[in-house]
Formats: structure tokens, C-alpha cells, sequence
């Protein structure tokens, strides 16, 4: 019989900071679809509906929450006491080992490389573009929310932010890009789920029950 | 205590006011000295015209709040008003259609704006002289030098950069748009670009851009006044203008070189019909139900919410209607490069098209989407071969 013992590989904060960056950005898409592309409700009084209103308030409201995570996901990177994994996010500059994944993936060969880091070659550069991919998002998002109102803490944003408006070439452009990424924001939940679950298949280390219950299984060398 | 600390800040907003009123004050004396008498009486020509004193202290109110200042700077509101026709303006064209000095001086309906921009005292303006020729071009150069370091340079019109600037020759001697340019702004108090094209490049710049033409502050690399807009409203200048007269200083600008006062808030922020988008109540069709009853035009293309403009709050031709009103959307015209970015005009941003078809971001992101799908299935398919009997 095979042994396994069970290691712990994503601390607590890890956990909760990715399934609620999942939920956000899950909504943040549904309502951001329905902004750029809203359908009318034609019955009843005007006073007495406020389905726009309602959407962007909850689209903004995940908006900021997702602005929060990203800066606890980057905190984390460098200062989780757990695990501190920014440098894991370059393990692909091991080329060698890059090739080997590739190669494991398009399942020229059976068994992938050997490597220390958290994250695989591949893995590491797919999540150094989320991050890409969300700072982006986030800041066209702040620049947009500061685009419509004009106080507080958004205001201070907006302020800093509003050079790089000018940069891009106006609101339009922003809102242009953000819509193009939210396009890359899906793709990445196609291939990032695919590629859970495919670990989950091929190297039944419980990858996907591991971003829940913390650990991952290991197989014993009898 | 919050009493206390509104007090407080009610004297500090006051002393705040007290200080802009004296250096006013002390400001329009300066002008009394150093600039020309007014050379047209505005009261004698708003009579004329059929305004009563009535009217113009109307009119002073509004442009005092428009201008964002409080009431009590409503009489100096009116003493520079009064003293528009001293200050003395140079209105040199470049790449443009004319059509920013059309909407202004062609009003049916002329507002007090309109009369006062008549009054402007006009050393020299291309469309509106009689001298044409060498002599034109003395009067150029007679006023330039003569009021040197006074008067404003109000410039319509961008610049053509191809060929070296030869895209754009102007008078007897076929000087670039450029040489004019620089020769003029160089001498001027203030440079005041009227309308897109000077400020942005409009039209002229929009892609493919054959004659590589941009407005004036990136042609010749100096900092303007822009009065965005195509056409730009005659309030945005005048107000501008007045407030030049009034504290010897230009408008607090935006990182455009906008006005701040006259373009610190979007379309979308002042729109009448926002209620209606805020409550997803669009238009869907040209003159359908709910164009009927003045919902948003969201849908068929309105980019309002990209648009840093006051159209909404002062309207055109004396208030009486401006383009949402009218029940077409806004096109953006006062930001740049918006024959390019704000395009398709009447369908949302996203529906912009690539390669000539009818790809848009959507259409492109649904095919990846798909194929990605596919992509991963296959590849399921594949592993399970592959590793079969795998432990
Ligand atoms: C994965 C994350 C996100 C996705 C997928 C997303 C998606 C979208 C989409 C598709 C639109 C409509 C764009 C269009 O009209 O073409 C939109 C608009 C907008 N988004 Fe996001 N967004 C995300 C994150 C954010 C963040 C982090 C913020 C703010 C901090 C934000 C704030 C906004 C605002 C203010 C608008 C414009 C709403 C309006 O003007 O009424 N978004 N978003
Ligand atoms: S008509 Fe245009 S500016 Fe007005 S609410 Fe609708 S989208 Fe905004």
C-alpha cells in the first residue's frame, strides 16, 4: 500500500485572500458586463427603479474590496510569516525547468520536473500576470470611480491617478482597457480551473482541496 | 465644538475671499492705468440690442457662479465686462474650419456673452478684417509689436508638423503655420487656444493623421489655455477671459490646460437625463418609446461619461438647448484625440470594430473564450490517454 503524509501548504490568509479575490472578480465581471452592456427595464416609474445605480454600487463596492486584496495579496508575497513566496513568482527564469514543464504539459513526456519553488515555471508566470492583470484593472477602475465622484479618499486617487488618464488618452481609452482586460480576466479562470483540476487528475496531490483545507499530499518514497 | 470649528472655518473662507477681493481691486486699478481706454461702451451697445440693465445684472449673477466665485464679486464681474473691449486680442487661425468664430459672432439670438465678444477690441482676426495682404500682414506685426507682452493671443486652429509645417502657408510671404505661431505667442500676455483643433489637433490629427497635425501647445512646446470643444461654448471663453481681467491671472487649469470652472465635471455628471440611465431606462433605437419620454442615450453611443465639459449647466445659443437636449448623444468633442477614441459615435464604446468587419472586443473575446475551451477539453481528452493507468 501507498503511503501519503499531508503537508501544509497555503496558510489561512492565503486561503481566504484567494476565494474572495475568486468571488470579487466574479462579480466584478457580471456587473461589469451589464454596465458596458445594459438592457433596459421598460416597466414601471422612473422613481421607482434604480437597477444601474444598484449594479455599479455593487460593482464598485467589489471594486475597492478587490483594490484591498491586492494589496494584502502583495503584503502577503513579501511578509506572510507563513510563507513569504515572492520570489516564487520567478521560477520560470529557470529555463531548463520552463522547457521540461512545457513539455509535461503538451505530455511529450510523462513526469514533469523536479522544482523547489511554490509555484511551477509555468504556474509562477500565469500568476505574475494575474497580478499584472489586476494592478491594471485596478487602477483604470480607481480612475474611473474618480471619474464620478469627486471626494474623499477616491478623490485623493483620482488626483494621482489622473495623469495616467491623460497618458492613455482620456476616460474612453480607461474605460476601453478595462473592458479588454476583464476578456483576460477570463480566459485565466478557463486555463487557471483546467489546470487545478488537471494537477488534481495527473498528480493526485489533492491540488484543489489544498487552497481550502491548507494541505497538500505528498507521496512516501517506500 | 462643531460649532466652533465651523466658525472657524466660515472666517478662514472669509478672510480667503476678503484677500482675492483686494488683489482684484487692486488689479482692475492696474488696468484703468496701463491699458487702453475701452474702445466700444457695452452699455450703449446692449441697449442697442434691445438688453435692459436688467438683463446684464442677469447676466453678471450667472457668470459669477459659473466662475465659482461668491455674489459679492458680482460688481467686479461687471467692471470687467465693462472693460473687455481694452484688452487687446491677436486672433490668428491655423488648420480649422472657422467654424469656432462662426458659432460665436453668427448667434440669431446673441447673449450678452456674444455682444461682449463683439466688443472684443480686435488688433487682428483673419475672418472678421478688411485688410488682406502685405497690409494684413502689417497689422499683424503692428499690433504684435505695439502691444507686446499685453495683449492675448486667442489662437483657432491647430498645426500641420508634416513637410516641415508646409502643409499650412499663410500670407503674402507663405510663412508656416508654425513660424506665425511661434513669432506671435512668443510676444502675447496669454495664449488662448479656442476650440479642439488648437487645443488637441481635432479633426486634423484624427488617424491616419496625414499631415501629422497637433494642437498648438505640443506643436511648439509652450503651455495654453485650452477652451476645448467643437465648437467650444462662448461662455467658456469669456468667463476665461474675465477672469484674466479680473485677477491678472489665468483660471486654475486641469492637467489639459482646461479651465478647471468651466470643465471640472463630466457630461454624465450634469446630465438631465441621468435619472433616466441611473434607473436603466435607455434609448434603443432612434425614435423609439424611449426616446419618446427622454431616457438615456446611453445605448446608441452617448460618451458623456468620458466628457469633461459644462455643456449641460450653460447650454448654447442663450441657454435655450444643447446637444443631450436635443436628443443625440454627446460625442466627446472637448477631449482629445476623440475622432479616434470616442469612436463609433452613436454605438457604445465596446462596439468598436477591428480589421473593417464587425469584430469588436466582445465578438474577439468569445471567440478566444471558445477556443480556449475547446483548447482545454482536447487536451483532457489527450491527458487521458497519455496517463492512463497512471497512480
Ligand atoms: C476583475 C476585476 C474587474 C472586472 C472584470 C471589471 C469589469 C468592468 C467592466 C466590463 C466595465 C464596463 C466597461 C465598459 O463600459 O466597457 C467596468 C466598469 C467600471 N469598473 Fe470595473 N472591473 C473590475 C475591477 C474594478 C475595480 C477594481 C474597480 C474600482 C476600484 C472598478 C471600477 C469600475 C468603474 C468605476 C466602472 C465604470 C462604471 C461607471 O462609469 O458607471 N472595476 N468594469
Ligand atoms: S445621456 Fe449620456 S450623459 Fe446623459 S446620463 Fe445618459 S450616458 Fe450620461
Amino acid at each position: 500500500m501507498e503511503k501519503f503524509t499531508s503537508e501544509k501548504e497555503w496558510s489561512v490568509a492565503m486561503r481566504i485572500n484567494h476565494w474572495a479575490m475568486a468571488l470579487s472578480i466574479f462579480i466584478l465581471i457580471v456587473t461589469g458586463f451589464y454596465i458596458a452592456d445594459p438592457f433596459t427595464v421598460s416597466r414601471g416609474e422612473t422613481v421607482g427603479k434604480f437597477l444601474m445605480g444598484n449594479v455599479r454600487f455593487v460593482h464598485i463596492l467589489f471594486g475597492v474590496f478587490l483594490v484591498f486584496l491586492f494589496f494584502w495579496r502583495v503584503y502577503l508575497a513579501f511578509f506572510s510569516r507563513f510563507h513569504a513566496d515572492w520570489k516564487d513568482f520567478f521560477a520560470w527564469t529557470n529555463i531548463k525547468c520552463t522547457i521540461d514543464q512545457i513539455k509535461f504539459y503538451l505530455l511529450i513526456t510523462k513526469k514533469g520536473p523536479d522544482y523547489k519553488t511554490l509555484y511551477g515555471p509555468m504556474q509562477s508566470l500565469a500568476y505574475l500576470g494575474l497580478m499584472f492583470m489586476v494592478f491594471v484593472i485596478v487602477i483604470t477602475g480607481l480612475i474611473l470611480m474618480g471619474a464620478g465622484y469627486h471626494a474623499g479618499f477616491t478623490a485623493i486617487c483620482y488626483k494621482i491617478l489622473r495623469p495616467i488618464e491623460n497618458l492613455m488618452g482620456g476616460l474612453a481609452v480607461v474605460r476601453y482597457v478595462h473592458h479588454l482586460f476583464t476578456w483576460f480576466f477570463i480566459l485565466f479562470i478557463v486555463v487557471h480551473m483546467y489546470m487545478a483540476f488537471w494537477y488534481d487528475a495527473i498528480l493526485k496531490k489533492g491540488t484543489i482541496s489544498s487552497m481550502i483545507s491548507g494541505n497538500i499530499f505528498k507521496k512516501l518514497e517506500e | 465644538m462643531a460649532k466652533g470649528n465651523n466658525s472657524e472655518y466660515k472666517k478662514m473662507i472669509d478672510k480667503q475671499y476678503k484677500d482675492l477681493m483686494k488683489h482684484c481691486q487692486l488689479h482692475m486699478e492696474e488696468i484703468e492705468k496701463n491699458l487702453p481706454e475701452p474702445k466700444e461702451d457695452l452699455h450703449e451697445l446692449l441697449k442697442e440690442r434691445g438688453f435692459s440693465r436688467r438683463d446684464f445684472v442677469k447676466w453678471t449673477s450667472a457668470m459669477t457662479a459659473a466662475l465659482m466665485l461668491p455674489p459679492i464679486f458680482r460688481p467686479m464681474v461687471a467692471k470687467a465686462a465693462e472693460s473687455f473691449s481694452r484688452l487687446p486680442v491677436v486672433w490668428l487661425h491655423f488648420a480649422e474650419c472657422t467654424g469656432c468664430s462662426e458659432a460665436f459672432l453668427r448667434s440669431s439670438y446673441p447673449n450678452v456673452d456674444d455682444i461682449l465678444l463683439e466688443t472684443i477690441s480686435l488688433e487682428y482676426h483673419e475672418t472678421l478684417m478688411a485688410a488682406s495682404g502685405y497690409q494684413a500682414e502689417e497689422n499683424l506685426e503692428k499690433a504684435v509689436k505695439d502691444f507686446s507682452g499685453k495683449f492675448i493671443c486667442v489662437i483657432e486652429g491647430g498645426l500641420p508638423r508634416g513637410l516641415n509645417g508646409k502643409y499650412l502657408t499663410l500670407g503674402p510671404k507663405g510663412k508656416t503655420g508654425i513660424q506665425v505661431a511661434r513669432e506671435v505667442t512668443s510676444k502675447a500676455a496669454a495664449v488662448v487656444c479656442i476650440g479642439s483643433c488648437s487645443a488637441f489637433g481635432n479633426i486634423q490629427s484624427a488617424k491616419p493623421n496625414p499631415t501629422d497635425a497637433v494642437g498648438i501647445s505640443k506643436a511648439i512646446g509652450i503651455s495654453t489655455v485650452n477652451i476645448a470643444g467643437c465648437p467650444p461654448n462662448s461662455v467658456n471663453f469669456t468667463g476665461t477671459l474675465l477672469h484674466y481681467l479680473m485677477f491678472g491671472s489665468l483660471p486654475a487649469l486641469d492637467g489639459l490646460g482646461r479651465p478647471v470652472w468651466a470643465y471640472g465635471k463630466r457630461i454624465h455628471d450634469y446630465c438631465e437625463r441621468r435619472p433616466h440611465y441611473d434607473a436603466s431606462e435607455f434609448v434603443e433605437e432612434w425614435g423609439d418609446k424611449g426616446a419618446l419620454k427622454g431616457w438615456c442615450l446611453y445605448k446608441v453611443g452617448c460618451k458623456g461619461p468620458y466628457t469633461y465639459a459644462n455643456c449641460g449647466k450653460v447650454r448654447f445659443n442663450d441657454g435655450i438647448s444643447w446637444p443631450i437636449m436635443a436628443g443625440h448623444g454627446c460625442i466627446g468633442c472637448t477631449e482629445p484625440g476623440f475622432w479616434d477614441t470616442m469612436a463609433p459615435l452613436e454605438k457604445p464604446l465596446d462596439e468598436k470594430t477591428y480589421g473593417g468587419g464587425e469584430r469588436t472586443v466582445d465578438n474577439i473575446g468569445i471567440a478566444l473564450t471558445g477556443a480556449a475551451v475547446a483548447g482545454v477539453a482536447a487536451h483532457a481528452i489527450a491527458s487521458g490517454i497519455r496517463h492512463k493507468g497512471d497512480k
